[in-house]
C-alpha cells in the first residue's frame, strides 16, 4: 500500500511533464557548456587582449581595427575566399555530374559509388600526408610518373611554388570530399520520378537537354543542401592542409582557421585577435548560409 | 553524354533498338570517365599501401620502384613497437569508443524527447540544436579551449571525449527515425504503468537500433579521424591520438618515413574495413540525413 501511494506521489515528477526535460538535459548541457557559451564568450574575448589566456585587458574594438589592417589576416582571408569559392564550385558541380553518371551506370554502379565515396572516410591528416608525399618535386610519385610518361626532366614544384599550391589544396579538398556530395546528389536523383524522363524521351529530348531541363531543376533542393554543406566544410578546412602544406609556401595556403589556431596556440599568443577572427568567420558563414537558404527557398517557390 | 534511362530497365530494350549506336558510345565514354575517376582515388591509396612495405633505401630510389622488394612486415612490426605507437592507438580507441557510447546515450535521449513529447521550449531547443551545425568547433576554438581549461579538462580523456559527444546531426538522425515509431505503442506502455525512462529503455531503444547503428558507425569514423580538437586538448604526448601523433611524426622528421607510411596504413585500415562491411548502412544513412 505504501508502495502504491509513493508511486502516485512520484508520478507527476518523473512523469510526462518532467521526463522530456530530463531527456534533453545531458545533450543540452554539453551544447551549452561547449558550444553555445563558448560562441558567446568568443564574441566577448574579441574585445579583450590576452597573451596568456588568464589575464584579459579590455581593449574595445582595437582587435578588430588591428585585424583589418593586419597583412597576415588579409592574406588568410583572401586565401580562404579563393579556396572556398573554387572548392564549393568544383566539388558541387563535379558531385552532380558524377551522381548523374553513376546513376546511369548499369554495371558496377555500387563499385563506382563506393570508390568515389572512399576518401570521405579517411583521416584528413593522412590524406594530406599522402598527397604531400606524392606531390614532392624531386622524388614524388606524380613527377616521377610525368617523367616516365612524358619525359619531363624537372616536374612542377607543386608544393613549393606559391602559384600552384592553392590549386593543390583545392584539388586535395575536392578529392577528399566530393564523394560525400555525390552520395547526397545520388539520393536526390533517386527521388526524381522516372516517368518524367520517360515523357521527355518520348518527346525526343536529347541527353544534354534532359540534364539541363529536367535533372538540374528537379535536383535544385539537393544542390542547395550540397552548396550549404560544402560552404561550411570549405570554411572549416584545415586538417589536411596542416599536413599537406602547413599553410606555406610563404603563407599562400594559410586559411583563417590556421590564423585562429596559431594566434591562440603558437607564440606570440594573441587570444583577442584570434577570437576576433573567429567572430568574423562565424558571421561570414552564417550570412552566406542564410542568403543561400533564402535565395534557394525563393527560387523553389517560383 | 548523359544516359538517364536506367530507372526502368525493362522498358529499355525498345529504346536501345531504335538508337542502337549512340547509347553505346555514350556508355563507353561514361564508363571510361568513371574508371578514370576511380583510378585517381585508388592509385594514391595503392601507392601508399605498396610503399608501406618498402625499406628506407627503396623509398629513396629515383625513379621510384612500384613494388617493394618483399612484402615482409618489418615496417609494421617496428612501427607497432616504437615511438609510442601503441599508446596512441590505445588513446584513439579509448576516445573513439568512449565518445561514441556517450553520443549514443545522450543523442538518443534528446532525440526521443524531441520526437515524442510536447513540452514548452521544444521547438526552440531543437532549432538551437540544429543551428549548432553552423558553428564548427574550429571557428570557436579559443573559447571552447577556455571552457575546457576552466573545467580542468585539458590533458584528460574527458576533455577529448565530452565536448564532441553532443552531435547535432546525431540528434537529427535519431529524431527522424523515432518519429516513425507509432504513438499508440507508447500510450499502451504508459497504460500498462510503465515509467517514462523504462519505456525509453525497453521499447524505444530496441526499435531505434538501425538508426543507432548508423550513428555509431559515423561517430566512430568522426572521432577516429578528429585532429584539431585532440591537437589542442592533448598537450601531453601521452594523450595524443593517432592523427595527432602521425601529423607530428610527419612534420618533425624524427620517425623514418617508411614507418610513418606503415602507421598511416594501420590508421586508415580499421575505417576501410568498417566501410567494406557496413557500406550499405553508411550509404543509406547519408542518403536519409545528409550527414557526414
Amino acid at each position: 500500500m505504501t508502495k502504491s501511494s509513493r508511486k502516485a506521489m512520484w508520478r507527476p515528477i518523473t512523469g510526462r511533464h518532467i521526463a522530456p526535460y530530463l531527456f534533453v538535459l545531458p545533450n543540452m548541457l554539453i551544447f551549452g557548456i561547449f558550444i553555445i557559451w563558448p560562441a558567446i564568450n568568443g564574441f566577448n574575448i574579441s574585445f579583450y587582449d590576452s597573451n596568456n589566456g588568464r589575464t584579459f585587458t579590455p581593449v574595445g574594438l582595437s582587435n578588430y581595427e588591428r585585424i583589418l589592417s593586419d597583412d597576415v589576416f588579409f592574406q588568410a582571408a583572401t586565401n580562404t575566399a579563393v579556396f572556398v569559392f573554387f572548392f564549393v564550385a568544383i566539388s558541387s558541380s563535379l558531385a552532380v555530374v558524377l551522381a548523374v553518371l553513376v546513376n546511369a551506370q548499369k554495371s558496377f554502379r555500387s563499385f563506382f559509388r563506393a570508390v568515389i565515396f572512399l576518401p570521405v572516410l579517411l583521416s584528413p591528416v593522412i590524406v594530406g600526408l599522402l598527397w604531400g608525399w606524392i606531390l614532392q618535386r624531386r622524388s614524388g610519385g606524380l613527377n616521377s610518373l610525368l617523367e616516365l610518361v612524358f619525359g619531363f626532366e624537372e616536374g612542377p614544384g607543386w608544393l613549393i611554388d606559391p602559384s600552384l599550391s592553392m590549386a593543390v589544396i583545392v584539388f586535395v579538398g575536392v578529392w577528399t570530399n566530393v564523394g560525400f556530395y555525390t552520395l547526397i546528389a545520388l539520393a536526390g536523383l533517386q527521388g526524381i520520378d522516372p516517368n518524367i524522363y520517360e515523357a521527355a524521351r518520348i518527346d525526343g529530348a536529347g541527353p544534354l537537354q534532359v540534364f539541363r531541363q529536367i535533372t538540374l531543376p528537379l535536383l535544385a533542393p539537393t544542390i542547395l543542401v550540397v552548396l550549404i554543406l560544402s560552404i561550411i566544410a570549405g570554411f572549416q578546412a584545415y586538417d589536411f592542409i596542416y599536413s599537406l602544406t602547413g599553410g606555406g609556401p610563404y603563407g599562400s595556403t594559410m586559411l583563417i582557421i590556421q590564423y585562429i589556431f596559431e594566434s591562440a596556440f603558437q607564440p606570440p599568443i594573441k587570444y583577442g585577435l584570434g577570437s576576433a577572427a573567429g567572430v568574423l568567420l562565424f558571421i561570414t558563414i552564417m550570412v552566406i548560409t542564410l542568403v543561400n537558404f533564402i535565395v534557394g527557398r525563393r527560387r523553389g517557390d517560383v | 553524354m548523359f544516359n538517364l534511362s536506367t530507372q526502368d530497365r525493362g522498358k529499355r530494350s525498345s529504346w536501345t533498338t531504335i538508337l542502337q549506336k549512340p547509347p553505346r558510345i555514350l556508355d563507353v565514354l561514361r564508363g571510361s570517365f568513371l574508371i578514370l575517376i576511380s583510378l585517381s582515388v585508388l592509385a594514391p591509396l595503392a601507392w601508399l599501401f605498396l610503399s608501406s612495405f618498402k625499406t628506407r633505401a627503396e623509398l629513396g630510389q629515383r625513379p621510384p620502384v612500384l613494388l617493394p622488394a618483399s612484402f615482409g612486415l618489418e615496417n609494421y612490426t617496428t612501427a607497432l613497437d616504437s615511438f609510442g605507437f601503441v599508446t596512441y592507438l590505445t588513446n584513439s580507441v579509448i576516445v573513439t569508443v568512449g565518445a561514441t557510447l556517450l553520443t549514443l546515450v545522450i543523442n538518443s535521449m534528446a532525440a526521443y524527447a524531441f520526437a515524442k513529447y510536447n513540452f514548452r521550449g521544444r521547438d526552440f531547443l531543437f532549432v538551437v540544436t540544429l543551428s549548432t551545425i553552423m558553428i564548427p568547433i574550429q571557428v570557436i576554438l579559443i573559447p571552447i579551449y577556455q571552457a575546457v581549461a576552466a573545467m580542468g579538462m585539458v590533458n584528460t580523456y574527458w576533455g577529448l571525449i565530452i565536448p564532441a559527444a553532443a552531435t547535432p546531426t546525431g540528434v537529427f538522425l535519431l529524431r527522424q527515425y523515432m518519429l516513425t515509431i507509432p504513438d499508440e505503442l507508447i500510450e499502451a506502455a504508459r497504460i500498462d504503468g510503465m515509467g517514462e525512462f523504462r519505456l525509453f529503455l525497453t521499447i524505444i531503444l530496441p526499435l531505434t537500433k538501425p538508426a543507432l547503428a548508423v550513428l555509431a558507425i559515423f561517430s566512430i569514423i568522426w572521432r577516429w579521424n578528429d585532429f584539431l580538437w585532440p591537437l589542442i586538448v592533448a598537450q601531453d604526448s601521452s594523450l595524443y591520438t593517432l592523427p595527432v601523433a602521425i601529423a607530428l611524426f610527419n612534420s618533425q622528421l624524427v620517425v623514418p618515413f617508411n614507418l610513418v607510411l606503415a602507421m598511416s596504413v594501420l590508421t586508415i585500415l580499421p575505417v576501410i574495413v568498417i566501410f567494406l562491411f557496413l557500406q550499405k548502412s553508411i550509404v543509406t544513412g547519408i542518403a536519409q540525413t545528409g550527414l557526414k
